[in-house]
């Protein structure tokens, strides 16, 4: 698949934001963990900030994004329906829970909502690919999966940084703890993306020229597309680069989305410093977006066995 | 399988002979219909590209000297199971009760091309200039036109096929053209594997059948 920038930037953006309120309302359901000014004052309006900046990115998808509202219309059929409604909601309950902290008291139930808001918002985002199912690379769990990971270890990474720049003593959590859980995330990550790399090297295909033509014979191939400028068909559903472009971007992603902040992490263990987690934080970032642009385009598309010669 | 109608189309692709007369009367109609217009980008320049319905393919299969050249056209399959109708988050891409026909509301795409992205046969193209999602309606402001005469009330690329190698029917009718077409000559449609159950099949050639036999005769 042509990979979008508008979706890179938008998975990888709201991934980060449910991460930081994921960890935020988990620490603080069983009674307040973070203080206060540190949630009013940075942890809410960052995630609120990442949370808009993902929606715009998401309008630059749109052919027509006047006429963003009506994809809220089919949420008993579509994925993506239902994910333009759970990004509002968590947006909307981030909000919420903005005021109680500010009233000074927020409910057990708003914690939760919040959970259950971004639970959703993952398992939407994830569906919209996992539900294509002839596209073998991404119609299996580990999509869902894969998207969790990193939205917690980037959202987790954010809150590391938050804390070390609010620099406050209210702050009862071991900063080393946190740096340990971000260790974790990112090495369970890891081990996820090389498991999917693999199984992605071993996928058969479901689909070849036999079945796409109903040719009877051996050794079929296309001589002619039917065109030669070029169509949706060609532009929408390949990546467009060479195979040595792509080997490279593999080892940008494993470097910067994974070992890079792991070494950092890992040295910063005892003593964790500002600049370490915000050049830790810049690179899994980067590294993220490498890894979203190859998440489309390693998935192969059948329709591509229709595109293959121009002539 | 439903009792309701279901039209489409049976390409044979012992006759057609690839003359692309099919894709450019599909255009024509089209682009000034009601699904039109069909817009072309750099239309003069060195890399041409538009909106089409319908594609003509050539594909080769076997060994020297024993090879067949195949011209297949390729369009949307009205697919019974379509996976791209509910993954459309507006509802704009629909199909219909009364006939099957797969449809996209152009007033009500956003242009998120999700749609095209759930097609495995690829027969759905953006149009740059419009930004909505299109695709082959059957013409169907063609085959129930009041206006036009009774002959010419089919697709226009079937009109079009110098040697008719597209017949339009209803494939739920066990009495139509199309679906004795498709029940005497074994037609078959494309990539099963994925249940999509198209509605539009395929007649297999059978000249290679005829030489392996006379070949064999000898």
């Amino acid at each position: 698949m042509r990979p979008q920038f508008s979706i890179i930037f938008f998975t990888t953006l709201v991934g980060m934001a449910q991460g930081l309120l994921f960890f935020v309302a988990l620490l603080n359901i069983e009674g307040p963990v973070l203080s206060a000014p540190f949630l009013s004052m940075l942890v809410l309006p960052v995630s609120f900030i990442l949370l808009t900046l993902s929606l715009v990115a998401s309008f630059f998808h749109l052919g027509h994004p006047e006429r963003a509202w009506r994809a809220a219309m089919m949420w008993r059929t579509s994925w993506l329906s239902r994910e333009v409604i759970a990004l509002p909601a968590v947006m909307a309950l981030t909000a919420i829970t903005f005021f109680c902290v500010i009233i000074g008291i927020v409910p057990t139930w708003v914690w939760a909502a919040l959970l259950i808001s971004i639970l959703a918002l993952w398992i939407c985002t994830a569906k919209i690919y996992q539900c294509i199912r002839f596209i073998q690379e991404w119609s299996h769990p580990s999509t869902l999966s894969n998207f969790i990971l990193l939205g917690l270890s980037s959202g987790g990474l954010l809150l590391e940084l938050l804390l070390l720049l609010w620099n406050q003593p209210d702050i009862p959590l071991g900063i080393s703890l946190i740096s340990g859980v971000n260790f974790i995330l990112l090495f369970l990550a890891l081990n996820l993306k090389l498991w999917i790399w693999r199984r992605n090297q071993k996928l058969k295909p479901k689909s070849n020229l036999a079945s796409a033509t109903g040719i009877k014979g051996n050794n079929i191939r296309q001589t002619s597309m039917g065109f030669m400028g070029g169509s949706f068909n060609t532009r929408e559903f390949f990546h467009h680069q060479t195979d040595r472009v792509i080997s490279n971007i593999r080892k940008i992603i494993l470097l910067m989305a994974y070992v890079g902040p792991m070494i950092l992490l890992a040295f910063s263990m005892n003593s964790p410093n500002i600049v370490q987690i915000a050049i830790a934080l810049s690179m899994h970032y980067i590294g993220l977006l490498a890894e979203r642009w190859m998440f489309f385009a390693e998935a192969n598309h059948p329709q591509n066995l229709y595109y293959q010669r121009v002539s | 399988m439903s009792t309701n109608k279901q039209l489409a189309l049976v390409i044979d692709l012992n006759v057609c002979v690839g003359c692309h007369a099919c894709v450019t009367s599909c255009k024509e109609w089209n682009t000034s219909g009601s699904a039109g217009p069909l817009t072309d980008l750099n239309a003069y320049g060195a890399s041409p590209s538009g909106t089409f319905f319908n594609r003509v393919q050539t594909y080769e299969a076997g060994s020297f000297p024993n090879t067949q050249t195949v011209h297949f056209p390729k369009s949307c399959l009205h697919c019974e199971e379509p996976p791209c109708v509910p993954v459309c988050p507006t509802g704009a891409s629909y199909k219909r009760k009364e006939d099957g026909i797969v449809l996209v509301d152009y007033d009500k795409c956003i242009g998120c091309s999700y749609c095209s992205w759930a097609c495995p046969y690829g027969a759905r193209e953006l149009d740059e200039e419009r930004q909505v999602m299109t695709k082959c309606t059957l013409c169907v402001d063609r085959i129930y036109s009041e206006t036009l005469p009774e002959s010419e009330r089919k697709p226009a690329c079937v009109l079009a096929c110098p040697t008719s190698a597209r017949i339009f029917g209803d494939v739920h009718d066990p009495e139509s053209d199309a679906s004795k077409a498709i029940a005497e000559r074994g037609g078959y449609a494309l990539m099963p594997e994925w249940e999509t159950q198209p509605a539009n099949h395929y007649l297999p050639r059978s000249i290679m059948e005829t030489i392996d036999a006379a070949r064999n005769a000898k």
